[in-house]
């Protein structure tokens, strides 16, 4: 039995993810940062709209299109991080992690491509 | 971290595992769901690495036309920008080494992305260094 009142589980279905160190929050909360990052990235590239119009609307487009896909789904990803802590058994997140990280080699190919254009 | 207090998850293949995590983490066990979650979030924070040189990259070409002459500018943009590429591709592959290794109970790789970000850091600042000196 836990005595100590900080880590003691509270009485009725326990804390909301059953995990005193907050992973599944402390978790969608990094999701959210690397949206903010991505997003303000790309919007520098904004800067080359009068001379790149299209090619850049595309390449804001794909972060935009990437960072609402992960907010979209960042209440499944709580929920599912919470059910894994309670299960004691979390399939990692595969596709999530190399879409993203897909998104920003893209974001970078792109980027080099309009400075040599 | 602390040892993990949960039990270990039972051996054995799970269907719950889509085809593509199969193809990519084969064999081992689920390891402690929070030792994936940290792993996760240790892939999210190079990943904010790698966004914040690729926007650094797009900053020097985007604002610095009275600051850098044009050869200068265009290629610290682009070595900023590969490097930030490098960083998000390798930090996929760190992801996937990591979680391979907590899979099968391995001590955790050594961070090849760590010595690529400082000596591609000190090139970049080396660069703008040369430049405000030689200029």
């Amino acid at each position: 039995m836990d005595e100590n009142p900080a880590t003691a589980p509270l009485p009725g279905d326990g804390p909301l993810d059953g995990d005193p160190g907050l992973q599944p929050e402390r978790t969608a909360l990094a999701w959210g940062r690397t949206v903010l990052t991505l997003i303000a990235a790309s919007a520098m590239s904004l800067r080359w709209i009068p001379d790149q119009g299209p090619f850049v609307l595309a390449m804001f487009g794909l972060t935009v299109a990437t960072g609402t896909g992960i907010y979209a789904t960042q209440r499944r990803r709580y929920r599912r991080s919470v059910e894994g802590i309670r299960a004691g058994h979390l399939t990692p997140d595969t596709a999530a992690v190399f879409w993203t990280a897909g998104a920003c080699v893209v974001l970078g190919a792109l980027g080099v491509c309009l400075v040599l254009s | 971290m602390s040892v993990p207090s949960t039990p270990p998850p039972p051996p054995g293949p799970d269907s719950r595992r889509s085809r593509f995590a199969e193809k990519l983490l084969p064999g081992g066990t689920e390891p402690d769901p929070r030792f994936t979650l940290a792993n996760e979030r240790t892939f999210l924070a190079w990943i904010r690495t790698s966004l914040a040189l690729l926007a650094g990259g797009i900053a020097v070409e985007a604002f610095t036309t009275d600051v850098f002459p044009e050869p200068i500018r265009r290629g610290l943009s682009v070595l900023l920008l590969l490097l930030g590429m490098l960083l998000s591709a390798g930090s996929a592959v760190r992801w996937l080494r990591v979680e391979a290794s907590l899979r099968s109970n391995r001590p955790l790789p050594l961070p090849l992305i760590g010595p690529l970000l400082a000596a591609g850091c000190a090139v970049a600042a080396a660069v703008v260094i040369a430049v405000v000196v030689l200029a």
